[in-house]
């Protein structure tokens, strides 16, 4: 097994007497994938010097979240990574319940590494189907949306929403699985690689798909630890990082799974690690459903939504329009822990870290995301400068980013 | 584990294309395949029970008045802060009249917290989606607006809305014993934790 | 009178033609839409039969933006360049027998130079809406033509030396009325350059770097609206055709087929002409877009070194064989 065609890049070399131009694309261009502005200087076709300009969807999030409890916080993270909200909302519960020293039953947790594993899939679909809708394969765009689809309805059926989910609960989940949830997700686990299989006679070995891809892009091992990236960015260049098997969370260490690493660290690459993410997806999901133990969804001392538990303050009769209780709530201090805690977890796009200073409040202190989106369009200029402006758009389509998330 | 790759094509396959045929034989497949389009006016999607839509208060069905008691948990539960309870206590009974009970639909996020902390289920996210106005008047709901979305997603379930129970009234898999006397509703043994879902593995062992 | 009933001939094949446009776009946007597991136009009409009608009085109505800054005389005229070039190549076509409007010794010449001229309307836009998109989708544009137009005129050049002749009807006459007659059985290298550089010529994917939508926004056409745009639109598809005809004409032996449809002489021609303009949209279905710099590699250093070969080995059997 070789790689399809030889590694050489065919870019050709700018004079640099050329006359330069600068063009701004974005944030309303058709590729860039949201609301990401490239600042692009321009010899001819050949990009001489690009900087990512972010922004353009900041609300604020870190902020928000300090005027507001742990658990109202979780839908704030339903608005990070909107393709793949379940994965930042299991990644936030897991990082609140790390503060809170809450366990989780056993049965949520396999629940959870489900929902984790959907999104993934969800979330690789689209970028596949936008990746190679940039590329120009326009097909692939729509057959991946029918299988994403799947994913949608369950988590409809699941939590009651389609793309904000706030499914998972501090020390547990919000609502048990069904026997219909469980059966259209299995059916859907094994008829999974059928599907794959057909995104791939498009464009696996398309040999349009391999000119464009295969040596565009390249980044060593060290150039992708220094920028930073995680997830399937740095899996492609050969780092074997990946914190579902390394700081294992919810039931990860309790399922067999690999994790996909090639050493080419081109385009190419990280659609066949992404491609290959996915047969493991389905087949953590395939292991969680066989295993899923009977036992409680919420741990017993996971804090109520309501909070504090105990001596509500007495709401006075009037002119009440806003939750006394909750002021109490968010002022007091020694109903929680105090200091600061940095938990991690393994979202689709790469490692999405949750960093909170607790006073002892209600609320936090100072709420930090690492979001990997951010991190990874940082990697733009490394990529791209050099290249033409086609490669720029593929560039942009692998390191899958999505603009909710870079921005907070 | 590292990535296979494909083997790389040989002369005959790139002079006979045969990877870009076969791509194209599939698309060709497709174009007699069924299409998976939705008509959507005509069409209506299948709502899944839960879908946390339009708000309603539950009209009761003794006295056709809210159930709404004012204890306030919505209020403070709320994330956006989109609902506003005005309240007096009367002094024989002792117990609270609600005044006003208004909520922002423009501002709510449909997070479903409300309606899971309601002790006594007054409050409830229909399965109806459908309801775009041109003005922002029309969006905000006092307690008559919220009622009367009640009476329209009553008059859509018909005879079921007898034997509804939405999820978050009554979470799938939380014992009954937290959960307040009027939450603990009658359900499908299914939502129940005896009756929970368990993988094949562990149905082997026991 | 003889001038007037050529007017009204020209009247006539203007209609149909237009007609046949908006409807490529209706069986375009259907076949996609079903390759795609999607249903495509099914609103306006049954299952959206009058979608084009409707698009039409659309961009009819829809305001004509000029951008501050273009060169207006220059920016209003490209489209028209566009669509009169290709309206005129479709004088020479020979739908059936003597169904052509000027029946010229010159006619494959005559259209290489009219699908020349319309690409001057691409560049022209390009330039004169003075924005950075448009201006690389015209400079792309006129890359892509000037190389495969040479691609493609040495594919026909064997076409040339089988037949004899420039004159298209004569062409589809030696190929005669026989399937085995068909040019595209010993010109099978020239078909396969030819059909690449059709695809090129059009700006079809895979090579539809001038409007690339995910790099260029549209290319050259980014500024314009309502009306223009839709000129270049069915300057587009116009081209498609003729492409299909120069195709059909040239290698698939014309009006001729396996039987004589006396009613409507022209009936083997437009079922060939749809064939191809199937092919067009069935690979626009499949296949991924080529970057630029790929694009003129394969240009030149494949396809017209392909042509070259052909025409040597057209001559070498043409001179043994006699």
């Amino acid at each position: 097994m070789t790689r399809p065609i030889s590694k050489t890049v065919n870019v050709p070399v700018a004079d640099g007497d050329g006359e330069r131009y600068t063009l701004k694309m974005g944030p309303q261009h058709p590729a860039t994938h949201g609301v990401l502005r490239v600042d692009l200087e321009l010899d001819g076709e050949t990009i001489i010097k690009c900087s990512p300009q972010v922004g353009y969807l900041h609300r604020g999030f870190d902020k928000i979240a300090e005027n507001r409890t742990y658990a109202q916080s979780l839908i704030l993270t339903d608005r990070l990574d909107y393709i793949a909200a379940m994965a930042n909302n299991v990644g936030y519960c897991v990082a609140v319940e790390k503060l809170l020293g809450i366990s989780v039953p056993l049965r949520a947790k396999y629940i959870r590494t489900i929902v984790c594993e959907m999104s993934r899939i969800a979330s690789h679909l689209l970028w596949l189907a936008t990746h190679a809708l940039d590329i120009g394969a326009m097909t692939v765009f729509l057959y991946c949306f029918r299988e994403r689809e799947v994913m949608l309805d369950l988590f409809e059926e699941l939590c009651g929403a389609r793309l904000t989910f706030s499914y998972p609960r501090i020390g547990g989940v919000r609502q048990d699985v069904t026997r219909s949830f469980i059966d259209v997700l299995q059916q859907f686990v094994a008829e999974f690689p059928v599907h794959i299989g057909e995104y791939e006679t498009l464009i696996d070995t398309n040999r349009i798909w391999l000119k464009r891809t295969v040596g565009i892009g390249v980044l060593s091992a060290a150039e992708a630890l220094e920028l930073g990236l995680t997830g399937a960015c740095l899996r492609g260049s050969g780092v074997d990082y990946d914190i579902r098997k390394h700081r294992p969370y919810d039931a990860y260490d309790l399922v067999d799974f690999e994790v996909p690493l090639s050493n080419d660290g081109d385009i190419y690459a990280r659609y066949r690690c992404r491609m290959e993410e996915l047969h493991q997806s389905a087949r953590i999901i395939q292991q969680c459903i066989d295993q899923l133990p009977p036992g409680p969804i919420i741990s017993e001392d996971a804090p109520d939504l309501v909070m504090p538990l105990q001596g509500q303050r007495k709401v006075e009769a009037g002119s009440s329009t806003y939750g006394t209780g909750l002021i109490r709530l968010l002022e007091e201090h020694g109903q929680y822990p105090v200091g600061d805690i940095y938990v991690s977890t393994e979202v689709p796009k790469g490692e999405l870290g949750f960093y909170f200073i607790s006073d002892g409040s209600g609320r936090p202190y100072r709420m930090h995301v690492r979001s990997p989106s951010f991190i990874h369009i940082g990697a733009l200029p490394a990529l791209a400068e050099g290249s033409m402006i086609a490669d720029l758009i593929a560039n942009i389509g692998t390191l899958d980013v999505v603009l909710g998330e870079c921005d907070r | 584990m590292q990535i296979q790759y494909k083997p790389k094509r040989n002369l005959l396959q790139t002079i006979l294309h045969s990877e870009i045929m076969q791509g194209m034989a599939f698309t060709l497949k497709q174009l007699f395949a069924k299409p998976i389009t939705r008509q959507y006016p005509q069409e209506k999607p299948e709502i899944k029970l839960g879908f946390r839509g339009q708000h309603a208060l539950v009209r009761d069905q003794e006295t056709g008045q809210s159930k709404c008691v004012a204890c306030m948990r919505c209020v403070t539960v709320c994330p956006s802060r989109c609902i506003h309870i005005r309240f007096h206590e009367d002094e024989d009974k002792g117990s609270r009249v609600v005044d006003s009970y208004d909520i922002e639909a423009l501002r709510c996020v449909y997070c479903g917290f409300c309606e899971e902390v309601c002790p006594v289920n007054a409050l409830i996210l229909t399965e109806i989606f459908e309801y775009a106005a041109y003005d922002r008047e029309s969006i905000f709901f006092d307690q008559e607006r919220l009622l009367a979305n009640w009476d329209a997603f009553a008059a859509m379930k018909g005879v079921a809305i007898n034997s509804y129970i939405n999820p978050f009234w009554r979470p799938r898999g939380i014992p009954e014993s937290v959960l307040t006397a009027a939450k603990r509703l009658d359900v499908p043994e299914e939502w129940t934790i005896e009756g929970q879902v368990v993988g094949n593995l562990v149905k082997q062992d026991q | 009178m003889h001038v007037l009933i050529l007017l009204i001939e020209i009247l006539i094949l203007f209609a149909i033609i237009m007609l046949h446009v908006a409807y490529a776009t209706y069986f375009e946007r259907k076949i996609i839409g079903h390759m795609q597991v999607r249903m495509g136009p099914m609103r306006v009409g049954w299952h959206g039969l009058l979608q084009p009608i409707a698009d039409g009085i659309k961009s009819f109505f829809k305001e004509d933006i000029v951008p501050e800054q273009a060169d207006v005389v220059t920016f209003r005229a490209a489209p028209i360049i566009c669509l009169t070039a290709m309206l005129t190549s479709l004088a020479v076509l020979p739908f059936a027998k003597g169904w052509v409007l000027a029946d010229i010794n010159i006619g494959l010449l005559f259209i290489f130079a009219m699908s020349s001229l319309a690409s001057y309307g691409v560049i022209l836009a390009g330039w004169a809406s003075n924005s950075k998109y448009t201006f690389l989708g015209g400079l792309r544009s006129m890359a892509q033509v000037i190389s495969y137009e040479v691609a493609m005129g040495l594919s026909l050049v064997g076409v040339m030396m089988l037949s004899g002749t420039l004159n298209l009807t004569k062409i589809v006459e030696a190929q005669g009325g026989s399937f085995a007659g068909m040019y595209v059985f010993p010109q099978i290298i020239a078909f396969f350059v030819f059909f690449i550089s059709m695809l090129a010529e059009t700006n079809r994917v895979p090579f539809d770097l001038p409007e690339a939508e995910t790099e260029l926004v549209s290319g050259y056409c980014t500024e314009y609206s309502g009306m223009r745009y839709a000129i270049f639109f069915m300057a587009e598809y116009i081209g498609m055709m003729v492409m299909s005809s120069i195709g059909t004409i040239c290698f698939l032996g014309g009006w001729n087929g396996p039987f004589e449809v006396a009613v409507f002489p022209p009936f083997w021609f437009v079922v060939k002409v749809y064939l191809f303009m199937f092919v067009f949209i069935w690979i626009r279905a499949t296949l991924p877009r080529y970057r630029y710099d790929q694009l003129m590699s394969i240009g030149w250093k494949v396809l017209i070194p392909l042509a070259l070969g052909n025409i040597v080995l057209t001559g070498f059997i043409k001179a043994f064989t006699g």
